[in-house]
């Protein structure tokens, strides 16, 4: 029998993950929602014997086709046919709560179940509510839960299973406007019926929809019906607008809250509150326009010595362990041919690979903490102005930052934003952002090629890359992804200590990801790379293909004052940026040869390439991880193409002035 | 006397009931789904010159850009 479907809906923040989490345990799986980029994740729980599959629909506030996660759950609910859907209730805030509850029930779905959740909070803050009643005016069993404690958990289940056994049947409420609404609707329902759009969809929820002129609902009255009705429908509604003065949404949303308001108060009663909570009292300190970003720069301090200090050294010792292993392998593979393969390709290529696993790791932990703590939306506040002005998000700063350590798990972090477009601009830009792989490539040459000033040398390299990063990000979001100008407005949670059982398991689960899904494309990426060095004749006397190639684009370097054996050493640099340094050494018989045959001018060229050229291989797998491989290919041409220009200019420039 | 002001004129610890919200559709629906819409009761929190303004509204906290509340008009309690 195929397992019934049970779908998690709910606002954001309001638990979803930790009742995922606690009903599916490790058995999840975490893919993206077909065509898009936002995250789907499916568990199984088994009760009485009997299996059920559980979609995790994104966290939105309502159902408009305004955003892509709120499109995506909607059409879930619409066209997954799921067999019970939990709605998942804050009882801290169920007014805002039931808004989506009214959008569910709207829908004509029947099956639904809230998951009354924070109860343990709800208490505390002095607000009771009357959950047997809440049941009976709502229509739909209502479980009171503390996932955080695994309060109700049980009873969840239970409910599910009797629900989808036809054991317990739900008769949701339907939200009632007032009488000239009702006509509006009863108007629009009466176009609407007898048509084949009617038969898929239902009626009221349609004619709702309509009058809030929802873009995907007014293109499929223009599918079936044609322009004509279409337009007939809208002139209506148009009428009906200039008779109340105000936009039938804000009528509908209004009178929406009116009715939730007055159900609400059947069944739940708030206590006198007392004074201002820590919330607000820490918030004076921690949002404020200077203690704020005092606080924030501390942070920001703590998280990246924590992510790289610790991170950093594992990863070596890791590279190490790997290497060491190669080594000592080495002798006892007789064909040179194997030994080549499996040593410097594949045992490296995975060594590679798993090294990255504790930065990610230690990462994701620091990233889930700050989301749990409630800490993520004070750094929005905070940042949002100043990174609109670059066409980001105010969360997109922590990726930036992250990218002065790695670019793979910064790459990762832009998860945290919430918007598709974002996202994609924030890991667009995050490549050129230096990494520490680059300041040992910086340092080498400033060291060996200057005199003095060292230290403004590497800092006018690092300028140059952030100001890359940041016109880029305006330049992508003006014209690549066109972000529009959305508006800023999000909810501040409660502070919380976090629930450690939960942070550990989605660290776990995103470093395990990262493994499988870039795994590959770094491994593959380290064979072609050891293939192009070795045949047809090892690297050395110029006749390997990696040689060939170099001297192939010998032309295009000149452009920049640099030769082919740049080339083949940017080449390298593909698997890691520190490559490029060691390659050179190699292709002159040692690192400090360099001094000998380059000049001061050529040097800086090189070390500007080198910083804004291509992303390495696994930000490449990173980026193709978190969006496709159009994008990743799209930022390493766009990478290239910057870094030449930028190369070009500066090798002429300065040799213009003599340098 | 009650005013009808922008959100945005609001100290903090006034309150206002919100009687329109101008803009285009998805700027209202977006205000709409967090509990901003005509009719409710929001408190101001905080406000500083930078950054956005801090409400109550609903039992839950909100970040509103100065931008947004400068369209949000309320009636002074
Ligand atoms: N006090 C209390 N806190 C809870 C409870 N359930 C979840 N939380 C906390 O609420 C916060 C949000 O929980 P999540 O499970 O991440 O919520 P979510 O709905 O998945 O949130 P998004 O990922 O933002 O959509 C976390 O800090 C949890 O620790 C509960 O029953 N009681």
């Amino acid at each position: 029998m195929a397992m019934r479907v049970v779908a998690l809906a709910g606002n954001p923040n309001v638990g979803k993950t930790t009742i995922f989490n606690a009903l599916t345990g490790m058995r999840q799986h975490v893919g993206n929602w077909p065509g898009v980029t936002v995250e789907k994740k499916e568990g199984v729980f088994e009760y009485n014997g009997e299996r059920f599959l559980v979609v995790d629909l994104p966290g939105t506030y309502s159902l408009t086709a305004h955003s892509i996660d709120e499109l995506v759950a909607r059409n879930f609910l619409l066209n997954g046919k799921p067999d019970v859907v939990v709605n998942i209730v804050d009882a801290t805030s169920i007014l805002r709560n039931l808004f989506l509850t009214m959008e569910i029930f709207e829908m004509g779905i029947k099956n639904v179940v809230i998951a009354l959740n924070k109860m343990d909070l709800a208490e505390k803050k002095g607000i009771k509510i009357d959950v047997k009643k809440m049941g009976e005016i709502m229509g739909v069993p209502v479980v009171p839960m503390s996932a955080k404690e695994g309060i109700g958990l049980r009873e969840l289940k239970d409910i599910i299973h009797r629900v989808s056994h036809g054991e317990i049947s739900p008769a949701p409420i339907a939200p009632r406007y007032d009488p000239e609404v009702e006509r509006e609707i009863s108007h629009i329902s009466n176009i609407l019926s007898e048509t084949e759009l009617s038969k898929r969809y239902p009626l009221r929820w349609l004619a709702i929809k309509l009058l809030q002129r929802d873009d995907e609902v007014m293109k499929l009255v223009l599918r079936y019906l044609g322009e004509e009705k279409l337009r007939e429908i809208m002139t209506h509604i148009g009428e009906a607008e200039e008779r109340y003065g105000r936009a039938m949404d804000l009528i509908l949303a209004s009178q929406k809250y009116e009715f939730i308001d007055n159900l609400m108060h059947k069944f739940i009663r708030y206590m006198k509150s007392e004074g201002p909570s820590l919330t607000d009292q820490l918030d004076r300190l921690l949002i404020h326009p200077l203690y704020g970003f005092m606080t924030l720069a501390l942070v920001f301090y703590v998280i990246f010595k924590f992510v790289f200090a610790l991170g950093l050294p594992l990863q070596k010792i890791l590279g190490d362990a790997f290497s060491s292993f190669g080594t000592w392998l080495a002798p006892h593979i007789s064909s040179e041919v194997l030994k080549g393969l499996i040593v410097d390709g594949i045992i490296s290529g995975v060594g590679t690979v798993l090294s990255f696993f504790p930065l990610v790791f230690l990462l994701f932990l620091s990233l889930s903490i700050l989301e749990d703590v409630g800490y993520m939306a004070r750094v929005a506040v905070l940042m949002e102005k100043l990174m609109r002005k670059f066409g980001l998000p105010g969360k997109a700063i922590i990726p930036l930052i992250l990218g002065l350590g790695c670019n793979v798990p910064a790459v990762m972090a832009t998860r945290s934003l919430d918007d598709e477009k974002d996202r994609l601009v924030a890991m667009f830009i995050n490549p050129f952002i230096p990494c520490s792989a680059r300041l040992s490539v910086i340092s080498f040459i400033t060291a060996a090629f200057f005199t003095s000033n060292h230290a403004l040398v590497a800092v006018s390299i690092y300028l140059i890359a952030i100001v890359v990063a940041l016109l880029s990000a305006k330049f992508v979001s003006s014209f690549l992804v066109k972000v529009e100008e959305s508006p800023f407005v999000i909810e501040l949670p409660e502070y919380l200590i976090p629930s450690w059982k939960t942070v550990l398991l989605h660290s776990w689960e995103r470093s395990k990801e990262f493994v499988k899904k870039a795994g590959t494309v770094i491994l593959v990426g380290s064979l072609v790379i050891w293939y192009l060095s070795n045949y047809p004749v090892p690297m050395g006397e110029g006749k390997s293909y990696a040689e060939r190639i170099g001297m192939f684009f010998e032309p295009y370097m000149r452009l920049m004052g640099l030769d082919w054996k740049a080339a083949v050493s940017l080449l390298f640099g593909i698997i890691a940026k520190e490559n490029v340094i060691s390659t050179y050494g190699i292709l002159y018989g040692s690192e400090g040869a360099l001094v000998g045959v380059m000049s001061t001018l050529q040097a800086y060229v090189l070390a500007i390439v080198t910083t804004l050229y291509i992303p390495c291989i696994a930000t490449i797998a990173a980026i193709r991880m978190e969006s496709n491989w159009k994008w990743a290919a799209l930022v390493t041409f766009y990478m290239i193409t910057i870094a030449s220009m930028i190369g070009i200019i500066i090798w002429h420039v300065g040799t213009a002035l003599g340098y | 006397m009650n005013m009808v002001v922008p959100l945005s004129s609001l100290k903090p610890g006034e309150r206002g009931v919100v009687v329109d919200i101008r803009g285009g559709p998805n700027f209202r629906s977006k205000l709409v789904a967090v509990g901003l819409t005509p009719g409710v009761t929001v408190q101001v929190v905080e406000s500083y010159g930078y950054g956005p303004i801090i409400l109550y509204v609903g039992g839950t906290r909100l970040a509103v850009g100065k931008g947004m509340a400068s369209r949000v008009f309320v009636r002074k309690l």
